[in-house]
């Protein structure tokens, strides 16, 4: 039998043909003599503080000779001026916080994996495997000449164009589909044992026809060589990560270098996001179209949830690009169409950009133990009702094996030869190759040619044996000492291996010249920790901004929207997902109730220290309110019974905080909080407060969801004197008092710096039913124990309510219990008295969507005015009297408003609830 | 020679549910193939409660599918799937020794350069339900030994496949891993044949997997046959160029009942694994968490034939 050489001959092919593209990269001396003094200082620091990159290696920082390379030494000019004295070092140092501190601020983070390197969020566990870290960012950016830049964008075009064409060929339907198949320019093997060969997919066409797009976003990892050559190293087809972060980067890195980045020519990076955008709206409005949904498409972003190692950027991402953040269970197929679950109702999506990975996108057909799909979604997509960006089905293009034949198909499909070489790569699965190369691996990365858990391995020593017992599965690729980028830190310039991921977006508009495809001009470039490890963010690297450099034109086009047409503007407001509506309406009650255990909990505190006689039907009413609202365990001795004793047992409550909060039956248990052991109270509704806050992040500004972050932190923090111990009393006040003005913080931030949608109103409605509830609870448990009695206990209610000041201002020193229930219970204008809260109840519950019965059945559960009695019934009745009203008062209103949340929970959020299953 | 056979089948599966199912979508193949050797005369696929939505399609393989969903409150589904089928007898005349040796057709799949493409190469790699394992190519090399005639080597390994293993129905499940089938050297109808495919692809052999049906009682001779109470399965192994196969190369063996099917096994669709063609499968919301599932076959012959099946 004749040997194949055909890797082998695309090895050569793509070393001989690198060698032809020569790069016009000079070791030539610039002159600074005509820059500034200050300038010459900058590029002095850098230089004399440069650890020299190792031999071998390309350093993109400076030449042969040791000079900085031209765009550093334009970067060095463009430095910032230190204050008279102060050395450009401290300068940088300074910088680096001010880096490090913008990330904190802003919340971005990444999730790395403990082993299990998918955890499936849904079923538990996930969160003790996953840590979030902040993203690390490094100071200085990384600086791509005009020249290296045009080579880069027309090879990654033409790559794109060609993993485009691939992907219709292999998936296309007629006579002359499959081509690389049928003329054996692909192995059968390695495109059909690839998990990411969707057969379903096999003659579907996505929506627009035979020019239908199935890529929208290809990322490409690219690493420059020794001689100063680009190469590709690795290709990311399914939902490329990174975009957000680029963006963020580029954010925080410009403003660091505001002159440099004007004086260097940067590209902007705005408008590629903005194509993207367009490009995504177009393919989505002929499914919108088609299926009668008018010209505004609606386009979502899906996320695998806020346990994904991305999550941060898919939430950031949605935001800038003003898609909603969606989850699997957010969507539905209903008659092959695809629908989002709104508190509105289903409202039809037409295009999903996704970060959810091919195999967990559909429980039906894929992957059938994925929580994080949608069932049917694949038929949905066969049917050509929904543009999936990236099509499903694309993964198996992120096989490093594909590489070996590349430069074939190209010949083949194009007519030319690649201009952007990959690393040289030999499927073990074709015998020829692996016998060229089984004798020569020491030089060799041996990979998984596909890939097992979501994940590539790679063989280390004395990997030939497991090859020959499975060639298929192995892919060998020649090693490529990456060139090293300018790090600053620790007051050095150190050199590290670097890669840059550039992205193609798909843009059929002009502007792409009719390539197809626009290349972002920027990217995520990634360094490894130390020398030689491998480059990763979940291991532990940094990124870098990675500016492009013209010699043209910068294009300073900003996210600003286009001119929008009425029915854009309807079509944007942002649909509520009844997941979102539900999350909001927990965050409502969570932040009440919280501000509601704070206040009894200082006022229990202080009752104790202030060692004053209290009555005893005073300490009672705190003692039953503390265990009812969970402040305190069942059986724990009473007030009375054992001061001590209790204050023990609150306080050890405090900081206690349950990790079963995820666990949606939760929300709606008993106030009791629970805690195996005692009671959790405080950091246990903090800790429930952020989860709800966490799955809405793209809602939140990253003031208030920074802030929820840092109570909870703050708190738990503050009220440990040392860990293990038991907090003091003395600890628990000052952070209990803290957590208080927080509080009001995070409420005035929902009260008035957000969008009044129905989102925000189940916000608030959840705050008002909480508040009402938790009103009634006091009230009740006072006038059970007969604590109104004295003047110790009205004081006492009133500063539970809130209300002691306006009760002083208007009825100086009168505590009675008449006075009592007019401000407490009969006063509309009181936002802590019943028919107050009653009154904003009722407002906000007839703005709710639905039909008007829909929200008069809601209505119906409260009392139609007030606060159900009014002053005049009052007329005559003597204490007794009153306490029966009051009493039967506040029973009645605790249980409608738990009533009304069980009714809001099924008419807005049942769409969200309930998990899927395989059966 | 024998004439036709004449059956009709009822396949029915029904789930109850411990609370009602709000939103469900399923995917059945349980339409019967038809080809030269099998027709099919009527079918009818009856789902209660009915579907919100259904849609007729076939797979990438050629099998038949539907697909269905219901959107209102069910506390059970019923799916009966109802065909008549008739039958011409198979593999009458067929040489096991007149294939090729199957180093010749395994050498012949594997990749080189430009080499032309044989769709059946998808049959001889691994699958989700049939991975790798080193003991089946241990397993395999026994019946294979070097030069021997593919047809004769599968039927000897169905053989060793009958005769090593126990069927105990029920002592396994959908999900019981490959390698613990081995190990125990126990299973179902389902298990044999993913023993048999998983032990002929390690040589580079395509072998697929066949859900189908059986008759109960094999007419000419009385004997009970196993799996015929539930939907059966078995394999085809290509030996293209065997006398006494059809010009597609496919031969089907039924490993549990150590045959060569000739007209009492009813095709319902082919893939590569169990995976590939589940009669019916569906992903509900709600439905309490626990189910009951029951399937009901039987098989009636309409028109009785002379003989059935042969044993090799």
């Amino acid at each position: 039998m004749q040997p194949s050489l055909s890797q082998s001959q695309s090895l050569s092919q793509s070393q001989s043909q690198s060698q032809s593209q020569e790069l016009t990269q000079g070791s030539f001396a610039f002159d600074v003599a005509g820059g500034r003094d200050d300038a010459r200082a900058a590029a002095h620091t850098l230089l004399s503080r440069a650890v020299p990159a190792e031999s071998g290696v390309w350093d993109e920082l400076r030449d042969a000779a040791g000079a900085l390379r031209p765009p550093w030494l334009r970067f060095a000019r463009g430095l910032p001026l230190p204050p008279a004295g102060a050395e450009i070092a401290t300068e940088l140092e300074r910088r680096v916080g001010q880096v490090a501190q913008r990330i904190r601020l802003d919340g971005v983070t990444h999730n790395v994996f403990s082993p299990d390197p998918r955890p499936d969020p849904r079923h538990g566990a996930a969160a003790t495997d996953t840590t979030t870290r902040p993203w690390s960012l490094e100071l200085l950016p990384l600086l791509i000449e005009p020249g290296d830049w045009a080579a880069i964008e027309a090879g990654v075009v033409q790559r794109a164009q060609l993993l485009q064409q691939m992907l219709a060929d292999l998936y296309g339907q007629g006579p002359h589909s499959q081509r690389l198949l049928h003329e054996g320019l692909l192995p059968p093997a390695l495109l059909m044992r690839h998990p990411g060969w969707l057969r379903p997919m096999i003659g579907a066409q996505p929506p627009g026809g035979p020019a239908g797009l199935r890529l929208f976003i290809v990322a490409f990892d690219l690493a420059r060589g020794p001689d100063g050559r680009w190469w590709l190293v690795a290709q990311r087809t399914q939902g490329p990560s990174g975009l957000g972060y680029v963006l963020h980067n580029r954010l925080v890195i410009s403003r660091q270098f505001p002159d440099a980045f004007r004086d260097l020519r940067v590209q902007h990076i705005a408008s590629s996001y903005r194509r993207l955008l367009d490009t995504l709206e177009q393919a989505a409005q002929a499914v919108s179209l088609d299926s009668g949904d008018g010209h505004t498409p609606r386009v979502v972003l899906l996320t695998p949830g806020p346990y994904s190692e991305t999550y941060f950027e898919h939430a950031y991402l949605a935001r800038y690009l003003g898609l909603p953040l969606v989850e699997g269970g957010d969507l539905t197929v209903r008659e092959d169409r695809l629908f989002l679950k709104t508190v509105e109702g289903l409202e039809p999506v037409h295009g999903v950009l996704r970060r959810l990975d091919d195999d967990w996108c559909d429980p039906l057909e894929l992957r059938a133990d994925s929580a994080l799909g949608v069932p049917g979604l694949l038929h949905a997509a066969r049917a050509g009702n929904v543009v999936m960006a990236n099509a499903l089905g694309s993964a198996f293009l992120e096989s490093p094996a594909i590489q070996g034949f590349m430069p074939a198909i190209a010949r083949r499909l194009t007519g030319q030869e690649l201009l952007l070489p990959s690393l040289p790569t030999w499927w073990c699965g074709e015998s020829a190759a692996w016998a060229d190369v089984r004798g020569q691996l020491h030089d060799k990365v041996v990979r998984s040619t596909f890939p097992a858990a979501g994940r590539t391995s790679q063989l280390r020593e004395s990997g030939a044996a497991a090859v020959e017992d499975d060639p298929d599965a192995w892919t060998a690729q020649g090693r490529l000492r990456l060139s090293r980028a300018p790090i600053w830190g620790g007051q050095v310039v150190s050199p590290r291996p670097a890669l840059v991921r550039v992205y193609a977006i798909a843009d059929s508009s002009q502007a792409a010249g009719g390539k197809g495809w626009h290349v972002l001009p920027g990217g995520m470039t990634r360094v490894a920790q130390r020398e030689e490890s491998s480059v990763s963010m979940q291991r532990g690297g940094s990124s870098l901004d990675t500016w492009v450099l013209t010699d043209g034109p910068v294009d300073t086009f900003s996210m600003l929207p286009q001119r929008l047409q009425v029915d854009d503007i309807a079509q944007r407001r942002r649909p509520v997902a009844s997941r979102t509506g539900e999350n909001l309406f927990w965050l409502g009650r969570y932040t009440e109730r919280t501000e509601q255990l704070v206040r009894l909990a200082r006022a229990t505190l202080l009752m104790i220290d202030a060692d004053n006689d209290a009555p005893p039907a005073v300490l009672q009413a705190l003692s039953a309110l503390a265990v009812k609202t969970g402040l305190a365990p069942h059986g724990v001795p009473t007030l009375v019974q054992s001061a001590q004793r209790f204050e023990r047992a609150l306080l050890a409550g405090l900081p206690r905080a349950d990790n079963s909060a995820d666990n949606k039956a939760d929300n709606k248990a008993d106030r009791t909080g629970d805690g195996s052991d005692g009671t959790a109270s405080i950091a246990f509704n903090l800790a429930l407060l952020e989860r709800a806050s966490t799955s809405l992040r793209e809602r939140l500004s990253s003031e208030q969801w920074g802030l929820i972050r840092s109570m909870r932190e703050g708190f738990t923090a503050a009220i440990h004197s040392a860990p293990g111990e038991l907090p003091t009393r003395a600890n628990a006040l000052p952070a209990l008092d803290r957590l208080a003005l927080q509080l009001a913080a995070v409420t005035g931030a929902q009260t008035d710096r957000m969008t009044r949608d129905h989102g925000w109103r189940l916000l608030t409605v959840g705050r008002l039913i909480e508040r009402l509830i938790g009103l009634a609870t006091q009230l009740r448990a006072f006038l059970d124990a007969q604590a109104l009695a004295s003047v110790a206990g009205i004081e006492l209610l009133l500063e539970l309510f809130d209300s002691l000041i306006t009760f002083r201002a208007r009825y100086q020193r009168h505590e009675d219990l008449l006075a009592l229930a007019d401000l407490l219970v009969l006063d509309a204008a009181n936002p802590r008295a019943f028919a107050g809260v009653l009154r904003r109840l009722r407002t906000e519950i007839g703005k709710l969507p639905g039909t008007p019965q829909t929200r008069d059945t809601l209505l119906q559960l409260l009392p139609a005015a007030g606060s159900g009695i009014t002053l005049e019934s009052l007329r005559g009745a003597d204490d007794a009297a009153l306490v029966r009203v009051l009493r039967e008062l506040s029973g009645t209103l605790a249980a409608s408003a738990a009533a009304l949340a069980d009714r809001v929970g099924e008419r807005f959020f049942t769409l969200a609830q309930g998990a899927d299953q395989s059966v | 020679m024998t004439a036709a056979v004449l059956l009709d089948v009822v396949h029915e599966t029904r789930y109850e549910y411990s609370a009602p199912v709000s939103l469900a979508h399923h995917l059945a193949h349980l339409r019967p193939l038809s080809d030269a050797h099998q027709q099919l005369q009527a079918f009818d696929l009856d789902i209660e409660p009915p579907p919100s939505h259904s849609r007729d399609g076939s797979d990438a393989l050629g099998n038949a599918e539907r697909h269905f969903s219901l959107a209102a409150p069910h506390p059970m589904l019923r799916v009966r799937a109802s065909s008549r089928v008739q039958l011409q007898p198979r593999f009458a005349d067929l040489q096991p020794a007149s294939s090729p040796p199957w180093e010749t057709l395994a050498a012949r799949l594997r990749y080189v350069a430009r080499a032309p493409f044989v769709p059946e190469l998808e049959f001889a790699l691994p699958s989700p339900y049939v991975p790798r394992l080193a003991a089946l190519r241990r397993f395999a090399l026994v019946s294979f030994t070097p030069g021997r005639p593919l047809a004769a080597a599968a039927i000897d390994l169905m053989q060793r496949v009958h005769s090593e293993f126990a069927y105990k129905s029920r002592s396994t499940q959908v999900g019981t891993p490959l390698a613990e089938i081995l190990e125990h050297k126990r299973g179902v109808c389902q298990d044999f044949s993913h023993v048999m495919a998983g032990a002929m692809r390690m040589l580079g052999l395509p072998v697929r997997y066949v859900s189908g049906y059986l008759l109960t009682m094999a007419p000419a001779s009385g004997a009970a046959m196993k799996g015929a109470d539930a939907s059966h399965a078995w394999v085809q192994v290509w030996c293209p160029g065997t006398r006494g196969v059809p010009a597609d190369g496919w031969l089907d063996l039924d490993p549990t009942n150590r045959l060569v099917p000739a007209s009492g096994h009813v095709r319902l669709a082919v893939g590569r694994d169990f995976g590939d063609v589940t009669p019916l499968r569906g992903v509900i919301r709600g439905g309490g968490g626990r189910h009951t599932l029951h399937v009901r076959v039987s098989t009636q012959v309409v028109k009785p034939a002379l003989m059935e099946s042969r044993t090799p």
